[in-house]
């Protein structure tokens, strides 16, 4: 195998794949990349037996065949290299010869044999969907994940097809993240399944504001392919819990919220909710919520925002990290808060179709 | 049964209804169903498992209480999902696994039996500090990916430190993430007993099969396996079996494997083959994180200075310091007294004479300073007094007065027979040298550190 490419380019097709790379493993194998080298792009994949992805990028093939080689190690090697134009060599013994400039590296790979494949979707059931839909909806849910690893289930996003929409849904116990997306797909195609936590991250750095990703399910299997990369993950086995039941059915009060300048305030009144308690108050009352937390032997802060507000005065206690997660990986101006009472949760919404259910934290007085 | 169920879940109801608000109580517990109440534990039963997500998460303290308000004590509280189709089954929660897991195991004993592990030894309730981090996230790694990272585990350490709580909470773990997976737990003497059993009942191939087709198998206490001949042999070809077939092997032990006597060289080497972890004594702020841990989960209310002074007198033995807990704790409720020192002293008499005999003695310290200092211990009860001998034997007499509770002149005695000024003389110097310089300071904070582990 032989082939020249920039820098510029073997760099971004290395990144796309190397973080799936498993740092501890006594399979030497799942360390390295595969490199598979046809008439004028190379492809590249890594495993973890869990995730899987395969991207490629452009060159200039003068041997076609394949190897594997240490996927963070030529990522390293490839970084530092002086010159823009680089040819990779790779001998008959796995042995790879790396040229750029005045520096020529030599490192060892294994045969691509050994490398296990990726599996194969055929008659899978496949769904297309926008990417940028899908980026924006893990980007609103992802971040309400459980990482209890004794609730298994909860370690990934529901992906629920149902009656041409699909529903992402995270949750960890303690708040709720939920995005419709509408999609046209036939009713043989509906399914829940639970994809795991690393597989939504990777995806995440994949997904693009253009295109569409077909998706793929297969049994216990997913696959995300976005046009030139292709990600693939085994699924969490088990059955999402109801969790419909979370959702308040009605909300006795509304607040209108700009949502940087409600973000901001939270920010900056977390800063004295203690480590131990870790709540902020929210007191409302007549076009007012004042937003308070103190800290016995630190101190305490307060910050009052101006809202439209006509409901009773009452207060309610908030966890200020998971009311500010929503906040910041939302994009719209205004949000919606719906509360029912102190001890109820809290709701919040946009003008789109999504939700964010918290509950609240006990008010001690 | 379920009359008096029925009755008792009325009454906390009642108690219930005013710590939660009504939307809540309609929502989370008008389904919830009360199936088995005993003196210390209520199991409910739920329709499926977002009630016990969520009921655990948020809802976990208002229960407590009612349960206080309506029975006068704190129960274990614990979720039972309907078994059959009808649940999500392949959804439920480790901690509902692990309290069906005896009744389970009864019933399909072959199909993944996990005989004898304790549901409360988890992961969870393990308090990692410093001295168990490495062991523990190692058993973590097997847990999660059996077999893949670390083959064999290898964990060892003295009597209370955790091993057998670390290999039940990988079993646990293992068999509540996939049910089909073949837990085996035992310690080495059962595994010897079984063999044992098994010639005489000539019924070796079902004993082999038994262990050998194990998806994951933890042996506590390998040790035992010390001078025991045939059971090691027996044990090699296990050992290699499971290894060939790329299943995961955890073994425990209170020394390290090359330490184990009568031990055949091959298994040393095997047992060496992959991760050994040791567990040391907790230090103090580990010791406090597992007292308030234990009280939380225990239900019991002490004062800071209660859990100080356990933590502070029992350093050895995690074991014994729950045991203490539990003591004072249970004097505590039954006495209705105010818990002084003295009265905590009194009641754990015997417990502290035990530590004491394990407290630092000044034979030890002499040893350690003079491996800090390069010195022989034989200078430290010398009369030479260069000062590269002296000031090391002075520091060892300063560490002497402050770390036990000898007097001067029995200080003065061990270090060669000098008087008591001599020994004041030298706790002085070192105490005004520290104060001068920061770098002796922070070698005696590091000597003592080490002794007091």
């Amino acid at each position: 195998m032989k082939f020249s490419v920039t820098k510029e380019k073997l760099l971004e097709g290395l990144q796309q794949v190397q973080n799936v790379v498993s740092t501890r493993t006594t399979l030497p194998i799942l360390s390295n990349v595969l490199l598979q080298a046809n008439e004028n792009a190379v492809h590249l994949t890594t495993t973890d037996l869990d995730v899987g992805v395969r991207g490629s990028f452009e060159a200039e093939v003068e041997k076609k065949g394949a190897t594997t080689l240490p996927a963070r190690r030529l990522f390293n090697i490839v970084r530092e290299l002086p010159s823009s134009e680089i040819q990779v060599d790779v001998d008959g013994k796995n042995t790879a010869s790396i040229r750029s400039g005045q520096s020529f590296f030599k490192i060892l790979g294994l045969p691509e044999e050994e490398f296990p494949p990726l599996p194969k979707f055929e008659n899978a059931k496949a769904v297309t969907i926008p990417q940028k839909d899908l980026r924006d909806g893990l980007r609103r849910t992802s971040y309400a994940i459980s990482t209890d690893e004794t609730r298994y289930v909860l370690n990934g996003v529901l992906f629920s097809f149902k009656e041409n929409k699909l529903i992402l849904v995270a949750t960890d116990g303690r708040r709720l993240a939920m995005v419709d997306i509408e999609l046209e797909f036939p009713r043989s195609h509906e399914a829940d399944i639970i994809v795991p936590t690393k597989a939504v991250t990777e995806l995440q750095r994949l997904l693009t504001d253009d295109g569409e990703v077909k998706v793929s399910m297969g049994s216990g299997q997913i696959a995300f392919d976005l046009n030139n990369t292709l990600l693939v993950s085994k699924l969490i086995e088990g059955n999402y819990p109801n969790y419909r039941q979370v959702i308040p059915s009605e909300a006795k009060e509304r607040v209108t919220l700009e949502r940087e300048t409600f973000l901001n305030s939270l920010r900056r009144v977390s800063l004295l909710a203690s480590d131990k308690s870790n709540s902020i108050k929210l007191n409302f009352s007549k076009n007012n919520i004042e937003i308070t937390a103190n800290t016995p032997e630190v101190g305490e802060a307060k910050e009052s925002l101006p809202v439209a507000y006509k409901g009773r005065e009452f207060s309610i206690a908030f966890n200020p990290e998971f009311l500010m997660a929503p906040l910041r990986n939302l994009t719209e101006d205004e949000v919606f808060l719906d509360l029912i009472d102190e001890m109820s949760p809290g709701v919040l919404k946009i003008q789109t179709p999504f939700l964010y259910v918290l509950m609240p934290m006990r008010i001690s007085s | 049964m379920k009359e008096k169920c029925a009755k008792l879940w009325q009454k906390l109801s009642a108690a219930l209804k005013p710590q939660v608000s009504a939307d809540t109580f309609k929502r989370w517990f008008s389904a919830v169903e009360l199936i088995e109440a005993t003196d210390n534990s209520l199991t409910f039963r739920v329709p499926n498992n977002i009630y016990q997500f969520w009921i655990e998460s948020n809802h976990m303290s208002a229960l407590q209480a009612a349960v206080i308000t309506a029975f006068g004590g704190p129960r274990a509280v614990k979720f039972s999902l309907p078994s059959g189709s009808s649940g999500d089954i392949g959804a439920e929660d480790a901690a509902a696994l692990k309290q069906m897991a005896p009744e389970l195991v009864r019933e399909t004993k072959a199909a993944g039996s996990v005989l004898g592990l304790n549901p409360r030894n988890t992961f969870e309730s393990f308090v990692v500090g410093p001295n168990n981090e490495i062991a523990h996230a190692a058993s973590l790694a097997v847990g999660q990916s059996p077999a893949r990272t670390y083959n064999p585990l290898f964990i060892y350490g003295g009597v209370g430190l955790g091993k057998t709580h670390l290999m039940q909470a990988i079993g646990q773990y293992v068999w509540a993430k996939k049910k089909t997976t073949k837990v085996i737990y035992l310690s080495s003497e059962l595994f010897i007993n079984e063999f044992i059993d098994a010639i005489q009942h000539s019924n070796l191939v079902k004993f082999r099969k038994r262990y050998r087709q194990s998806d994951l198998l933890l042996i506590d206490d390998i040790q035992f396996l010390g001078g025991k001949e045939r059971s090691q042999e027996e044990f090699f070809h296990t050992f290699n079996t499971l290894f060939d077939g790329h299943k995961q092997i955890v073994l425990s032990s209170d020394r390290p494997a090359s330490e184990i006597a009568n031990l055949e060289k091959r298994l040393v080497s095997r047992f060496e083959w992959g991760l050994t972890a040791e567990l040391q004594p907790p230090d103090i702020e580990t010791r406090m994180a597992i007292l308030r841990m234990k009280a939380s989960t225990m239900q019991i209310k002490l004062r800071d200075e209660v859990f100080e002074f356990l933590a502070n007198r029992i350093r050895t033995n995690v074991r014994r310091l729950e045991g203490a807990l539990m003591r004072v704790a249970s004097f505590a409720s039954l006495s209705g007294k105010e818990l002084t020192q003295e009265v905590v002293e009194h009641l754990l008499k015997d417990i502290l004479q035990e530590e004491a005999r394990h407290s630092i003695t000044i034979e030890q310290i002499q040893r350690r300073v003079a491996e800090h200092f390069d010195v022989r211990l034989a200078d430290m009860t010398s009369k030479r007094r260069p000062a590269s001998i002296a000031f090391p034997r002075q520091v060892a007499m300063y560490l002497a007065r402050e770390l036990t509770k000898a007097s001067l002149n029995e200080i003065g005695d061990a270090f060669g027979g000098r008087d008591h000024g001599t020994v004041m003389h030298a706790c002085k110097l070192v105490k005004k040298r520290m104060h001068e310089q920061d770098s002796l300071r922070q070698t005696i904070s590091f000597i003592d550190s080490s002794l007091q582990r």
